[in-house]
């Protein structure tokens, strides 16, 4: 009997422009593997993951987008009830990054939550086993720049290395969790809790407890 | 006995069949008649009785098959004729499957060239094309002007952008890859189509149909082919990503398969699985990228006859074939299902599927479901019709 062992589904979109390695990362993450040979990826593609969080059991849902700008209006139905994204860029093509304030834009026009807030959102620096000199060159950068564009946090990641992958997903859910309890917190009437560091604080309004 | 030892010793010379001898089959493939060894040389054992009937039985079923594709061939030759499309006998040869010898052809001509393209029209496109490449790569940073007026179509055509998805067309063939024999080709049709149609560009998807063309065709025909196939009503609406039009194929699309699969319709209804979740995938790619490439041919060629009422039914013979599974299933494993079909999807029964699919509703015809609910659409507001006609997806994104 699991009658107590709470359940959570958390939607993750996982968007960014064409080429810069989405799909590798989410197979990575959810299969362990790696491949050159992934088709571009047109409309959306789907994986599942299972993750056991303490006592509780975290199923992921992550939401394979396709890359092209031109998509945008057709992908709206697809951010619908997310709870977390990432958003992808190419460290070795620098109009991929010029490029993520768009996505993280379009992200909070189409996606907002009740209370106005937006997602969760983990800037993902991709293939850094390509360029290994980013993270020096740009971490101050990057900090500033998740700081001003909403962002809880960034990672370098590699698909093709297996870097960082694991890491930035524990850290999204983590936030997802953190302002889930939140938002419980603040519907519970009577209770008084003091919001600090409000604007940094995402929260979520979706959430299942299952048996 | 009639089947006794037709070839003696090796050093006799295959150049000399013997016409006369398969008196039983009214068809000879003469290329390899000599060199059936019927029996076994005199040296070896002889062969049971059961083993050469099974094995006359067996030759005489490979010649027929021979004769039967070198009769649909010369069949396939006729079909061009535009009264001849449309007999019987036509109409059921083109649903078995075009031989690819001539597939190629029976698309281009059932396509037909509408646009009038040349291939020189086709020449000058492609030197602007890698004119344009030029001087990209020599400005190295393709974007870095795009607030001073280049259009989104225009930045979406740069080399990059193709480049990134030649490599991941069919990369199980290893033939579009750089340093692949189709790679150039490949870069060239799509690179002189954005040239020919700037208000178009490249949009992803589009990598996957002159692929398929490319194997087919030669270069200049591929990208007639290509550019007149993309003028089509419904590939139009999808590669200029108008929204509200591809609702309303959708929308077509759900009446039949309410009509069709009653039972999977309401089961998708119950888990909100809209059509945008698995014909987006079908229909940009015309079933090139989620069926395996041969059956996808197959589908191609009933496209080319029956237009694109054949792709709604395409997808509705593929819900029908995975009806039992998919009502098994909850919304997301329905959807990473459909957007990831059985790598080994039979032909046979996908088009015995199909060929189940009544493609009427209430005595309409997907035609006339579709223009009712353009006419639904028109009505309703002044706003959604004009957005849908008028405005290129470039102003609107």
């Amino acid at each position: 009997m699991q009658n107590n062992r709470k359940e959570h589904l958390y939607k993750i979109l996982v968007i960014g422009d064409l080429g810069v390695g989405k799909t590798s990362i989410i197979k990575r993450y959810v299969h362990q593997t790696y491949s050159t040979n992934y088709r571009a990826t047109i409309g959306v593609d789907f994986a599942l993951k299972v993750l056991n969080w303490d006592s509780e059991t975290v199923r992921l849902q992550l939401w394979d987008i396709a890359g092209q700008e031109r998509f945008g209006n057709m992908t709206r139905v697809y951010y619908r009830e997310a709870m977390g994204a990432f958003i992808v860029f190419d460290v070795t093509r620098p109009t991929t990054f010029e490029a993520v304030s768009k996505w993280k834009e379009d992200l909070d026009s189409k996606l907002t939550l009740s209370n106005g807030q937006s997602i969760a959102t983990v800037l993902l620096a991709n293939k850094c086993d390509q360029k290994r000199d980013f993270l020096t060159n740009n971490s101050l950068k990057m900090d500033q720049y998740c700081k001003e564009n909403g962002f809880v946090g960034w990672f370098e990641t590699s698909a093709r290395e297996n870097i960082n992958i694991n890491e930035a997903a524990n850290f999204l859910v983590k936030h997802i969790i953190a302002s889930e309890n939140d938002i419980l917190k603040s519907v519970v009437p009577d209770t008084i809790s003091p919001q600090l560091n409000s604007d940094k604080e995402m929260t979520c309004s979706y959430w299942l407890s299952l048996d | 006995q009639e089947y006794e030892s037709r070839v003696g010793p090796a050093t006799e010379p295959p150049s000399h069949p013997q016409p006369t001898r398969r008196k039983n089959l009214e068809f000879e493939p003469l290329s390899t008649t000599a060199l059936i060894l019927e029996d076994r040389p005199a040296y070896l054992p002889a062969k049971s009785e059961e083993e050469s009937q099974r094995h006359r039985q067996e030759y005489s079923e490979m010649v027929a098959g021979a004769k039967r594709r070198e009769m649909k061939e010369a069949q396939k030759k006729k079909l061009s004729h535009p009264y001849m499309r449309n007999t019987r006998r036509v109409r059921e040869l083109w649903w078995q499957g075009v031989p690819p010898s001539v597939r190629g052809k029976v698309w281009s001509l059932a396509i037909g060239n509408e646009l009038n393209i040349t291939p020189e029209l086709y020449e000058i496109f492609l030197s602007r094309a890698k004119e344009k490449w030029r001087s990209f790569s020599e400005t190295s940073s393709v974007n870095e002007n795009e607030d001073c007026g280049v259009s989104l179509a225009d930045r979406e055509s740069s080399l990059d952008l193709i480049k990134l998805d030649i490599s991941r067309t069919f990369p199980s063939l290893y033939i579009f890859q750089k340093g692949g024999p189709y790679h150039d080709i490949l870069h060239s049709v799509l690179g002189a189509y954005t040239c020919y149609r700037p208000d178009v560009g490249y949009v992803q998807g589009m990598s996957f149909i002159a692929a398929v063309l490319i194997l087919n065709l030669e270069e200049a025909d591929a990208f007639i082919a290509f550019a007149n196939l993309l003028n089509k009503p419904c590939q139009m609406a999808f590669f200029r990503v108008d929204h509200d039009l591809m609702l309303k194929y959708f929308a077509a699309f759900e009446v039949f398969f309410e009509e069709n699969l009653p039972k999977l319709f309401q089961h998708f209804q119950n888990n909100s699985l809209t059509p945008d979740f698995y014909l987006i995938d079908w229909i940009f790619t015309l079933y090139s990228k989620s069926l395996p490439l041969d059956v996808a041919c197959r589908v191609w060629d009933v496209f080319c006859r029956d237009g694109e009422e054949a792709l709604f039914r395409t997808g509705l013979g593929i819900l029908r074939l995975y009806q039992d599974v998919l009502l098994q299933m909850d919304f997301i494993h329905s959807a990473q299902f459909l957007s990831r079909l059985p790598e080994n999807t039979p032909a046979h029964a996908l088009f015995s599927c199909i060929a189940n699919t009544q493609m009427i509703s209430n005595n309409r015809r997907w035609n006339q479901v579709f223009s009712a609910l353009m006419k639904d659409g028109l009505k309703e507001t002044d706003k959604s019709s004009s957005s849908s006609s008028s405005n290129s997806p470039a102003l609107r994104s």
